[in-house]
């Protein structure tokens, strides 16, 4: 995945960027707005994370410029602005996804790979499938390998987020966000007892257990 | 000196000048008109009458003749008052009338005529004095009209215009003497209203100079007139209380910032320091690096936590309210915190009326909500710690969501050991402030971040003793 970070913090840009070549990615770097807009414009990239305080030009104009020239790349935006307004500014600017400093690595890592899959078709499918596990989005029925399954609605949305990022590792933040639209992080593990009793209910009696826990990270479903 | 000139900068003494003026003018205006006015009209009556009279004499002089004429002429003359009269032979020798002498020519033709005169004393002479240079202080002046009656006889008939021109003067020295006293008695007015406004606005900029130079606690004082200035005063003041509000709610978050954060990174430090001590192996500073990660999450929600309560409280989000159905909010978070509930062994009941809606912020509602749940929890489940055979049953939440009149009652019961009464009033006292028991895991700053947030949406806050157990009541006013 080739991806562009705007960043003006150069030592916060280096680590990131390592670790980003670590997990097989191909990183740019910009450290000014300016100079970071003319990148994001000139070349294909499938992510650009955008840091919201940059010298120069600040991030949310970058993105509204880029989105102005129907440019579509997903983009993450970095912000030591963490309330729900500044959230939502992010996002009606053009930013596809919001996290807010500090943050885990894996956080980060969790949400470009969620993002950059983003601009695929699967987005518009209307059921998921993965190996015996299948979600129809319209008769809102869940079989595996042809049993059905019951669902509380809430645990629908769970395995249906799950399921649009298959093979993908989502966090317990992004489930919070995505799942229950709550934007804070509780101090107990609220959702681990939701994905304990979400894998009971699609996972017991299984050999394969589809919904697998990705130590340090979060979740992942995959055949 | 400076008083005065200070008093003359003063809005009030000069819109008091402003309107003197324009008072002064509009007066002289309409007392010039009233005095025009009243000598035109004068005139036109004197004018009248001289007609009427000069008719009745012609008359008379061809009804009756020469010597009717005369006595009659003679009678008017000796009247008191503005008469003119003269009667004389076409050779200019006077017959009757209180003039001795009129000059030729306006004997001559008839007409209209300004006149010089001296008044006749009582018997004495008198004399005409037509166009002189310097006429003596004595002299009168009359507008007389002059006719030729059958016979050639010469008829005079006059009025003395001083009268009138006397009370034209009347008017004007009115005018005089009033407007001087009017400018005097306003500005009077003027400055003693000045120096009153003044006074109550010293007052003002006393108090706040007292309150820029450190001592916030000084307030404006609030007389009992209740005028704009008390109004002034008041909004001053509730501004001041806002201000020394925040300004204490600032000074306890730095001191909280200071005792929450040094502590664990004083931590950190230390194991940081230790894990580089010789004699490490490479696993012992796995586990270290671990131990820090966790350390500064751990920092990082104690510091997002004092951040969202100084925001919360500074009503930094207070334009992000919303109307908000309260039921589903409440309904969500049970349903988010059920299942944890469960697993802790205990049991969650909601009694939620439907459709209740608040004013409200979704977000920070539901982490109040949840804060009061994850407290429930830890208490219900506490209960039963001690006994191990029967270790998961017995812990018991209820919440309940209702409307009582405006007022919106949103309950978290547990039935956990409760707080002692003699520590309840500690814990009610602290979370006025912030809470300080931070020896449990966790932020420790719960219960004042669901205060904060309850006190964003106008409502109240407290903790009852549910009998066994805690009962945290958030009491918020309905939407109408």
């Amino acid at each position: 995945m080739k991806i562009l970070l705007i960043e003006d913090d150069s030592e916060a840009a280096l680590y990131l960027i390592q670790a980003l070549d670590e997990a097989g990615h191909v990183a740019h770097h910009a450290s000014d707005g300016e100079t970071g807009y003319a990148m994001a414009s000139g070349m294909e990239y499938d992510v650009l994370i955008v840091d919201r305080m940059l010298p120069r030009r600040d991030g949310l104009s970058i993105v509204e410029s880029l989105r102005a020239e129907d440019n579509q790349t997903p983009v993450l935006i970095l912000s030591a602005l963490g309330e729900v307004e500044d959230r939502v500014t992010g996002l009606r600017s053009g930013g596809d996804d919001y996290l807010t400093k500090p943050y885990a690595f894996s956080e980060l890592l969790a949400r470009i790979e969620v993002l950059a899959r983003r601009s695929n078709p699967a987005e518009a499918a209307t059921s998921h499938k993965v190996g015996d596990l299948t979600l129809d989005r319209l008769s809102r029925e869940v079989t595996r390998n042809g049993e059905k399954i019951l669902l509380q609605p809430r645990e629908f949305r769970l395995l249906e987020y799950l399921m649009k990022h298959s093979g993908q590792v989502v966090t317990r933040t992004m489930l919070l966000e995505n799942v229950w639209d709550y934007h804070f992080d509780p101090q107990t593990n609220v959702i681990d007892v939701h994905m304990s009793r979400l894998r009971a209910k699609i996972d017991r009696g299984h050999k394969t257990q589809l919904l697998q826990t990705v130590r340090g990270a979060g979740y992942m479903i995959r055949a | 000196m400076h008083k005065i000139v200070s008093l003359w900068r003063t809005t009030t003494v000069r819109f008091t000048a402003i309107f003197i003026l324009i008072f002064i003018v509009f007066s002289v205006a309409l007392l010039t008109y009233m005095a025009v006015r009243s000598s035109i009209s004068i005139q036109q009556v004197q004018t009248r009458e001289v007609v009427w009279e000069i008719r009745q004499l012609q008359n008379l002089n061809q009804r009756r003749g020469l010597r009717a004429l005369a006595i009659t002429v003679q009678r008017l003359a000796s009247r008191p008052g503005p008469g003119v009269y003269y009667l004389g032979t076409p050779q200019g020798e006077m017959i009757a009338g209180n003039l001795d002498s009129i000059p030729s020519d306006i004997l001559a033709n008839e007409g209209r005529y300004s006149l010089r005169y001296t008044p006749q004393d009582a018997f004495g002479r008198a004399g005409v004095e037509r166009d002189e240079a310097a006429p003596r202080a004595r002299d009168s002046h009359a507008i007389v009209q002059s006719v030729i009656l059958e016979g050639g006889l010469r008829l005079v008939v006059g009025r003395d215009v001083v009268e009138r021109r006397d009370f034209t003067a009347i008017i004007l020295g009115t005018m005089a003497v009033g407007l001087g006293g009017i400018i005097v008695l306003s500005a009077i007015a003027g400055v003693l209203m000045a120096r009153h406004v003044l006074a109550r606005i010293d007052t003002i900029t006393a108090t706040s100079n007292e309150i820029m130079s450190g001592n916030l606690s000084e307030r404006v004082p609030v007389t009992r007139h209740n005028d704009e200035f008390d109004q002034l005063a008041i909004n001053l003041n509730d501004m001041l209380d806002r201000i020394e509000k925040l300004m204490a709610g600032l000074k306890e978050v730095t001191d909280n910032v200071a005792h929450d954060l040094k502590t664990p990174l004083s931590r950190m430090r230390n194991r940081a320091e230790a894990a580089l001590r010789e004699g490490k192996k490479p696993q012992d500073h796995k586990k270290a690096l671990e131990a820090t990660i966790a350390e500064s999450d751990q920092l990082i929600s104690t510091f997002n936590a004092l951040l969202l309560i100084a925001r919360v409280e500074a009503g930094a989000v207070a334009d992000s309210l919303q109307d908000v159905d309260v039921s589903e909010v409440v309904a969500d978070v049970c349903e988010l915190y059920g299942p944890v509930v469960e697993d802790a062994g205990a049991v969650l009941e909601a009694y939620i009326t439907a459709d209740i809606k608040v004013h409200a912020n979704r977000e920070l509602l539901s982490q109040a909500l949840v804060n009061l749940l994850e407290n429930a929890i830890k208490y219900a489940t506490e209960q039963n710690k001690g006994s191990a055979d029967d270790a998961k049953t017995g812990g018991k939440i209820i919440v309940s969501v209702k409307r009582k009149d405006d007022r919106i009652y949103i309950e978290v019961a547990d039935n956990g050991p409760g707080i002692p009464d003699s520590d309840r009033q500690r814990v009610l006292e602290r979370f006025v402030r912030l809470e300080k028991s931070r020896t449990e895991q966790g932020s420790g700053l719960g219960l004042s971040l669901v205060s904060a947030v309850v006190r964003l949406h106008k409502g109240t806050f407290r903790i009852e003793d549910a009998d066994p157990g805690v009962r945290a009541i958030m009491v918020l006013p309905a939407k109408p």
